[in-house]
C-alpha cells in the first residue's frame, strides 16, 4: 500500500471511502433510525427541530465517512511511525517527555476541560483560577500518559498498575467534599479526543511493536484509559487539599 | 434556529477541530524534522489524511451540535413527563446502545483491537460489548436521576468490581477494557445523552447540572467493566473468540 506514487494517492482515497461508507452507515445508521422511530412513537418534537436532526444526520454521516478514511490514511500511520521512531531511539527520557506532551498538549486545547475547569473553579469556591486548574488537569494526563508508558516499557503489571490506580480513585472519592466527585469523575471524559484517540492507540502499539516480548494486545492497549484517569485524580485531589 | 446560532455553532466547531488538530500537526512537524525523515509520498499521505479527517470531524461534531444536541433535550423532555419513572430506562438503554454504536473513537478502537490480534479478538465482539456496558450505564443512570441515588453509590462498588475483575480476567481484555472506558464518552455521548439527562432531570425538580454530570461518569465506568466481563467469558470457555463465534 505505502508503495503506490503520490499521483495515485486519489485513486486510494476514492477506493478507501467506497470501503468505509458501508461501514459509515453502519454506524450511525441504528441511532438515525431510532431517533426517526421515537419521533413518531413518542417524542413529536416540532417539525422544525425533526428537520435539523435529519440535516444534522447528514452532516454526521459525510463527517464520519471522512473521519474514518482519514484516519486510516493518515492518523493511524502518523502514530505508528511515532512509536516505532520513539523506541527505536531506545531514550526513555525522550519517550516521556513525548507522552507527557503529547497528553498535556491535547488536553490544554480540549474545549471541554476549559468548561470543566470553570465548574470546579464554581464546586471548590474559587481557590484554584480556572486558567491554572486547566494546566493542572492537563499536567495530570501528562502524567498519567506517562506512567502507563513506563509500563509497558519496563513491562510492570497492568494488573497491580490498575489495582493502586483506581483503589486511589476510590478512597480519594469517599475522602474528596460530596460535591467534588461527580464533577472529577466526569473529567475522565475531557480527554477522549477523536483525533488524538487513534494517533495514541497506534503510537502505543508502535512502541510495542518493536519492543521485544511484548504482546500486541496486553501491553499495545490501556493507555487511553490511563490518560482518562489523569484529571479524575488530579480534581479528587484538589477537593480534598482545598 | 436562527442565523447567528448556527453562525456560532460554525465557529466554535471549527475552533475545536483546530485545537485538536494542532498538537498533532506540531508534534508530526517535529518527529518529521527529527527523527522520522519520511519520504516524500509518506508525508503526504499523512498530511492528507490529517487534513481529511479534521474536515470530517468538523461536519461530524456540526452535524451533532446543530441537529443532535435539540433533539436530544427534546427526547428528554418528553421523557421527563412520563408517569411512570421505571420507563426511563428501557429509553435510556435503547439510546446508550445506538449512540455508543455510532461513536467513532469506539469504533477505531474496535478496529484497532482485531488488528492487533490478528483477527483473534474480532471487532464486533468488542463493539457489542462496549455497546451492551454503555446501555446498561444510561440505564442505571436513568434509574438513578428518576429515584434520586447518590453517585457514589454507584461508582464506588463499580470500581471495587472493576479491580476484583482485573484479577480475574484475561490479561488482554484488561488491557482493552481501560481503553474501551476512555473511549465511550466521545462527542456523541456528551451531546446526545447528556442532553437527555439534562431534559429528564429538569423535569424531576433535580439540579440538572449534578444528575447531568454523573451519567458521564457512569457511561466512562460501565465499558470497562463489560468489556471486562467479555475476558471472563473468554477464560472460562478456555479458548478464543474467534472459535466460540463460529
Amino acid at each position: 500500500m505505502s508503495r503506490l506514487p503520490v499521483s495515485l494517492l486519489h485513486l486510494r482515497m476514492l477506493a478507501l471511502l467506497r470501503l468505509k461508507l458501508s461501514e459509515t452507515l453502519r454506524s450511525v445508521g441504528p441511532l438515525i433510525l431510532v431517533v426517526c422511530v421515537l419521533q413518531i412513537a413518542v417524542v413529536g418534537a416540532s417539525a422544525a427541530v425533526f428537520l435539523q436532526f435529519l440535516l444534522g444526520s447528514v452532516l454526521v454521516t459525510v463527517g464520519l465517512l471522512l473521519l474514518f478514511a482519514g484516519v486510516d490514511l493518515g492518523l493511524l500511520p502518523m502514530g505508528r511511525f511515532i512509536g516505532a521512531a520513539l523506541s527505536e531511539k531506545k531514550s526513555l527520557v525522550l519517550m516521556l517527555a513525548v507522552a507527557f506532551a503529547m497528553g498535556f498538549a491535547t488536553t490544554v486545547a480540549e474545549p471541554d476541560v476549559i468548561v470543566l475547569a470553570a465548574q470546579a473553579d464554581a464546586a471548590s469556591g474559587g481557590t484554584l483560577p480556572a486558567r491554572s486548574l486547566t494546566y493542572l488537569i492537563a499536567a495530570g494526563v501528562g502524567l498519567f500518559v506517562a506512567i502507563a508508558l513506563l509500563r509497558v516499557v519496563f513491562g510492570l503489571s497492568m494488573a497491580w498498575q490498575l489495582t493502586i490506580v483506581y483503589g486511589a480513585m476510590i478512597v480519594l472519592s469517599l475522602l474528596a467534599p460530596s460535591q467534588f466527585a461527580p464533577l472529577a469523575f466526569d473529567a475522565g471524559s475531557v480527554t477522549t479526543g477523536i483525533l488524538t484517540g487513534p494517533v495514541v492507540l497506534a503510537l502505543a502499539l508502535g512502541i510495542t511493536s518493536v519492543l521485544s516480548g511484548r504482546s500486541a494486545v496486553a501491553d499495545g492497549f490501556g493507555l487511553l484509559g490511563m490518560a482518562s484517569v489523569g484529571p479524575i485524580i488530579v480534581l479528587l485531589l484538589l477537593g480534598l487539599l482545598r | 434556529m436562527t442565523g447567528t446560532a448556527f453562525l456560532e455553532d460554525l465557529v466554535l466547531t471549527a475552533r475545536g477541530v483546530l485545537l485538536a488538530v494542532l498538537p498533532l500537526a506540531l508534534l508530526f512537524v517535529i518527529f518529521q524534522l527529527v527523527f522520522l525523515k519520511l519520504p516524500r509520498k509518506e508525508v503526504s499521505r499523512i498530511v492528507a489524511g490529517t487534513l481529511i479527517a479534521s474536515a470530517g470531524l468538523f461536519l461530524f461534531l456540526l452535524g451533532v451540535a446543530i441537529g443532535f444536541m435539540p433533539f436530544g433535550r427534546a427526547i428528554g423532555t418528553t421523557l421527563g413527563t412520563f408517569s411512570d419513572k421505571w420507563l426511563l430506562v428501557p429509553f435510556g438503554m435503547l439510546l446508550g446502545f445506538v449512540t455508543t454504536w455510532g461513536e467513532p473513537a469506539v469504533r477505531i478502537l474496535a478496529d484497532q483491537v482485531e488488528e492487533a490480534s490478528t483477527g483473534s479478538i474480532r471487532q464486533p465482539l468488542v463493539l457489542l460489548a462496549i455497546c451492551i456496558g454503555v446501555a446498561i450505564a444510561v440505564g442505571a443512570g436513568m434509574f438513578r436521576i428518576g429515584y434520586d441515588i447518590p453517585l457514589l453509590w454507584l461508582l464506588v462498588p463499580g470500581y471495587g468490581l472493576a479491580i476484583a475483575m482485573i484479577w480475574l480476567s484475561d490479561k488482554d481484555f484488561v488491557s482493552i477494557a481501560v481503553d474501551a472506558g476512555g473511549v465511550a464518552t466521545g462527542p456523541l455521548a456528551n451531546t446526545f445523552l447528556l442532553a437527555l439527562a439534562l431534559g429528564a432531570s429538569a423535569a424531576g425538580g433535580q439540579d440538572p447540572l449534578v444528575q447531568g454530570l454523573g451519567l458521564v461518569a457512569l457511561i466512562a465506568l460501565a465499558p470497562i467493566l463489560s468489556v471486562m466481563a467479555l475476558g471472563l467469558l473468554v477464560r472460562w470457555k478456555g479458548r478464543r473468540p474467534l472459535e466460540s463465534q463460529s
